[in-house]
């Protein structure tokens, strides 16, 4: 294999993996919409709270990883129903600006409590995963991303299926197609939503692990959160298979900008902005991306 | 004639209320300092903070200077230049201290008119930026240490010096902030006039999730070096690890904030050879009498930490720096202000620091030295590499 | 009680000061707001220099959210631009403020003509992600064009003068920066009760409407994205005089969501809210700089947690509202001033 070829495909090979890792992410974003139209714009600090929940567990009790990891959650669940019910139950139906803006209050709130209870410094995870390398032929995958990567697919295929043949996950689908219909069909409105707030949070707590296993954890670990919003806009914002498709695009086309343009810049590097022309350029084509539904304006 | 007696002793009794306190004002210099004890740079800060507070009482306990004690006033900045303005102006305005210390490059820049036009006081920063090593516009402003472009050059020559016979390639990898942009333009020339090539520049943000297309760039251009600006420990760890799966041999080196002891008990086996340059001794190193004095007033004052950063060793010299020139100034006989505080600066020459750091001679308000340093993974330290290197 | 205050002609009733007691109240403050540097200390003079300038950037916000019902998370970008552009014709082609702000203000009023164009298609939420990636692009930009940026160093500028009376304190500053935000405000109220005014809230209640009673919807969000912009150009200039550097790192996400917060503290759609919000947020954390000092004699750690413990009751502040009065501290006042007029009736 030429060497021009092969480094193509270790891009194209890092962008799926990382891409299915964005996917992760976004997927604590399709979650919360899906099921109530909101965006939640503090799904980054529910992620670092999740890592930073494993990380104790790990640390202060010696937890293995799979234990932790399921601490984490199960605490997640519980933050995510308890913000469902002090915070957003007393704004239903208020305008999407104050949604918003409750949510972004929230993520300065979990920031702050972050910081006082853990303190800025750094922290990493101990070692996890077998240090030594994928290889495909030619084609390498750092270890520290492949295993995070698989856990990612694990956990999007799990809630994909879940939304798709559960009988809650039908429930979820319905409250968000049309409130007052699922209503009308006995479905406890109220506890959907509290169930979507836990598993938003539960998701965003798995996202949030795999982000401190690559990159460490910090009160900073949050603001890959919003950097995810081309990959959930590109896929669709109702979507998870969308998030898993917008995610790979991202993914590689951040490779690819970063493999072939950046070295030709002096001094700068494109590769953080390029998902956001992509999200601009989606916005304008196509808003409601590959594979979200239309959303027809009633009078 | 009556009116000018009542007014002459009303003077009088007014000056003579006066002195006293004006006098002990006088034995007291005061310190203040605008310190990122929280966020992004919390790390660094609070350990900044305890080495300079630690220094100041370590200088009145063994009064180093005669007749003056140190009174250290801090405040939180949080890394945030608008909050670091308000905290200058508010301890100035409450304290009136003759020296201060500030959290970051952006705060020297937007206080720099202001200090020069008003403040005059001597003026210390945690950046190593080059920016403030301009005695022309910045005349009372001094790093305690060197630039980071003193850094690069100090690599560039141990790089030059051990070179073998083939030029030697070097790949410099920052982060798109100023911290990781300051000394690549002076780099980039310094490696030009030792005959060295840049055969890439990467540049990441600091905490790239993926650094896979950056590290493939090393892989198709192969580096004998990488030069690390800009980032404490991510990507870094990410980027030796990745680079170690694909089989290179490139050596990294960084400079001094990513050259904390941390950095080996992250990488653990994979620190092995990393390299980089520090203005300072470390911590745990035998031989040098300052850093011994440290370890004794750490273990007196502080008895249950077991090692204190760079940071902490760069607040300390900080002081050492502030000390040294409030006593030549008292020396000299001239009172202790900031600008005679800064004039003396430049009279420091080859001042034993005790092994804090290597003979300083201020050049330029900088102190341009530094020593190359090796990971030993398997003691888990940073071994010397090198001599004192002066950069030019 | 407000009896029998009636008007005879047009003019009156819309009169942005209706009764005497307004006028009077008016009057006092701007002898107080006048007075106010000579008293003050050099601290207190920064902030409140700090507090116009953010007022008046966070006014064409409200403008943008409170009248006319649009989302923008990149504010911050906007007053970038102007502050940009005021510090390159300043630097290097040595204008004068008084051509360089307004300038500056031009080109913020650009870039939001160009951020706005997509409001013709998306909206709520979606123009709200469109906007953060036009923060987030622009952030980038500023970085990186360094030929017209300085890029991640900045640029400096010298401070303004007026045929060589240089306005480089604190003070002097004050003084240019109060005239201009208070002009921009009453230009504000003026834009509330004209048909421009008008036609931003009709698009913010119910667009579909408003369309067919002949509002020209895309013109009318377009205007109030280039006002909006405007405003934040000019605060952008304004700031640039006040600081004397320009670096990236002062327009980033989180000044964006620090206006909003202010024009939703303050009260979405009031301009006294503005006012209020600006003045709230800004007292808050100062406050609780006092309260952590105070601590300090108890509990020697205390000041380590002051900026997170600012996060946190920043948030809090913002769900508190939000939950419990929406309408802000705007609404806040006018039920204790609605209170005070009734009494001793309840209602």
């Amino acid at each position: 294999m030429s060497e021009g070829l092969v480094h193509l495909l270790q891009l194209l090979v890092s962008g799926v993996v990382t891409g299915g890792i964005y996917a992760l992410v976004a997927m604590g974003f399709v979650v919360v919409y899906k099921a109530t139209r909101v965006i939640n714009f503090a799904t980054g600090e529910f992620m670092m709270l999740g890592a930073f929940f494993a990380w104790t567990a790990m640390s202060a009790v010696q937890a293995p990883f799979l234990v932790a990891l399921l601490a984490a959650v199960a605490a997640s669940a519980l933050l995510g129903m308890a913000t469902e019910r002090l915070v957003l139950r007393p704004l239903l139906g208020q305008r999407t600006i104050s949604i918003i803006m409750v949510t972004i209050g929230l993520a300065a709130i979990f920031k702050g409590l972050a910081q006082i209870a853990w303190s800025g410094d750094y922290r990493s995870f101990p070692a996890i995963f077998p240090r030594a390398p994928i290889e495909l032929g030619p084609i390498l995958i750092p270890s520290r991303q492949f295993y995070p990567f698989l856990i990612a697919l694990l956990a999007i295929v799990l809630v994909g299926l879940g939304f798709r043949f559960t009988r809650t996950g039908v429930a979820m689908r319905a409250t968000a197609d049309d409130q007052m219909a699922a209503f009308g069909m006995g479905i406890d409105i109220r506890l959907i939503f509290s169930l979507s707030w836990s598993l938003a949070a539960m998701t965003a707590a798995v996202a949030g692990i795999v982000v401190g296993i690559i990159g460490g954890i910090s009160p900073q670990l949050g603001a890959i959160g919003l950097r995810t919003f081309p990959v959930v806009i590109l896929g669709g914002l109702d979507s998870i298979g969308g998030a898993l498709v917008g995610g790979v695009i991202i993914g590689v086309l951040e490779n690819l900008a970063g493999g072939y343009i950046d070295p030709m810049l002096e001094g700068t590097s494109v590769k953080e902005v390029v998902p956001f022309v992509v999200l601009v350029l989606t916005l304008m084509v196509r808003p409601y991306g590959l594979f979200g539904t239309r959303e027809v304006e009633r009078l | 004639m009556k009116h000018s007696i009542r007014r002459l002793a009303l003077v009088f009794a007014v000056s003579l209320g006066l002195s006293p306190a004006a006098r002990a004002a006088d034995d007291v210099v005061t310190v203040g300092a605008c310190q990122p004890i929280t966020g992004r740079f919390a790390f660094a800060g609070v350990a900044i903070n305890a080495g300079l507070q630690d220094y100041l009482n370590y200088a009145n306990e063994k009064g180093l200077v005669p007749g003056k004690k140190f009174n250290y006033v801090y405040e939180d900045s949080g890394y945030d230049t608008d909050r670091a303005v308000a905290c200058f102006k508010q301890i100035m305005a409450k304290h009136s201290p003759v020296i201060m210390y500030g959290e970051s490059t952006g705060l020297g820049k937007a206080i720099a008119p202001e200090l020069n036009s008003r403040y005059k006081v001597l003026y210390a920063s945690a950046s190593f930026s080059s920016e403030l090593a301009d005695p022309k516009s910045h005349p009372f402003s001094f790093i305690s240490g060197p630039t980071y472009s003193d850094m690069f050059s100090v690599l560039l020559e141990y790089i030059a010096r051990n070179k073998g016979a083939t030029r030697p390639k070097v790949a410099f990898f920052y982060s798109d902030t100023e911290f990781g942009k300051d000394p690549i333009p002076y780099a980039r020339k310094r490696a030009a006039e030792l005959g060295i090539d840049v055969v890439a520049e990467i540049v990441t943000k600091a905490g790239a999730v993926d650094v896979t297309s950056e590290v493939l760039q090393l892989k198709k251009t192969n580096p004998d070096y990488v030069i690390f600006q800009g980032y404490i420990f991510s990507p870094i760890i990410e980027v030796i690890r990745a680079t170690k799966d694909f089989g290179l041999k490139t050596r990294f080196m960084g400079t001094f904030w990513s050259m904390d002891k941390g950095i080996i008990d992250k990488l653990g086996q994979d620190a092995d050879g990393y390299m980089g340059v520090m203005p300072y001794a470390y911590y745990y190193e035998d031989g040098a009498p300052g850093i011994a004095a440290m370890q004794a007033y750490n273990k007196k004052a502080h008895p249950d930490v077991k090692y204190q950063p760079n940071s902490y060793i760069q607040g300390w010299f900080t002081g050492m720096v502030y000390v040294e020139a409030v006593k030549r100034v008292v020396a000299a006989g001239k009172p202790v202000t900031g600008e005679n505080l800064a004039a003396v600066l430049d009279t420091i020459k080859d001042w034993d620091t005790g092994g804090v750091t290597g003979k300083v001679t201020f050049v330029n308000h900088k102190a341009g030295v530094g020593r190359v340093y090796k990971a030993n993974a398997a003691k888990g330290v940073f071994e010397p590499a090198s001599d004192w290197i002066y950069a030019k | 009680m407000l009896i029998g205050n009636y008007k005879e002609t047009y003019a009156s009733d819309e009169a942005l000061f209706r009764t005497p007691a307004t006028r009077a109240w008016m009057g006092v403050a701007a002898a107080a707001a006048v007075l106010f540097p000579f008293v003050a200390g050099d601290y207190l003079l920064y902030l409140a220099n700090l507090v116009a300038v953010l007022a008046l950037g966070a006014l064409g916000l409200n403008i943008l959210i409170g009248f006319t019902g649009q989302i923008s998370l990149g504010h911050a970008a906007f007053m970038g631009v102007g502050a940009y552009g005021t510090a390159v014709l300043a630097s290097r082609f040595g204008l004068p403020f008084w051509i360089s702000i307004p300038a500056g203000g031009a080109l913020a009023t650009g870039a939001g003509m160009v951020v706005g164009a997509p409001s013709l298609r998306i909206k709520g939420l979606y123009l709200a992600i469109a906007t953060l990636s036009a923060q987030v692009i622009f952030e980038w930009v500023f970085t990186n064009w360094t030929s017209v940026t300085g890029g991640i160093r900045g640029l400096n500028v010298a401070p303004a003068s007026i045929a060589g009376f240089r306005l480089d304190t604190d003070e002097r500053m004050y003084f240019l920066i109060l005239s201009v935000t208070v002009v921009h405000f009453l230009l504000a109220s003026n834009l509330r009760r004209s048909r421009w005014g008008r036609a931003f809230v009709a698009v913010r209640d119910r667009d579909v409407a408003a369309e067919i009673v002949g509002v020209n919807l895309f013109r009318t969000k377009i205007l109030a994205f280039m006002v909006s912009s405007y405003y934040a150009g000019i605060a952008g200039g304004l700031w640039v005089y006040f600081t004397k550097v320009v670096t990236p790192e002062n327009f980033q996400l989180s000044l964006s969501i620090q206006f909003l917060a202010i024009v939703i503290v303050g009260g979405l759609g009031s301009i006294k809210g503005t006012v209020y919000g600006t003045i709230f947020m800004t007292l808050v954390p100062e406050m609780l700089k006092a309260g952590t000092g105070v601590a300090r004699a108890f509990w020697p750690d205390a000041q380590s947690y002051l900026f997170p413990l600012r996060d946190v009751v920043f948030g809090l502040l913002i769900v508190v509202f939000l939950i419990f009065e929406p309408h802000g501290l705007a609404e806040i006042w006018n039920r204790i001033k609605r209170f005070f007029s009734l009494w001793p009736f309840k209602k």
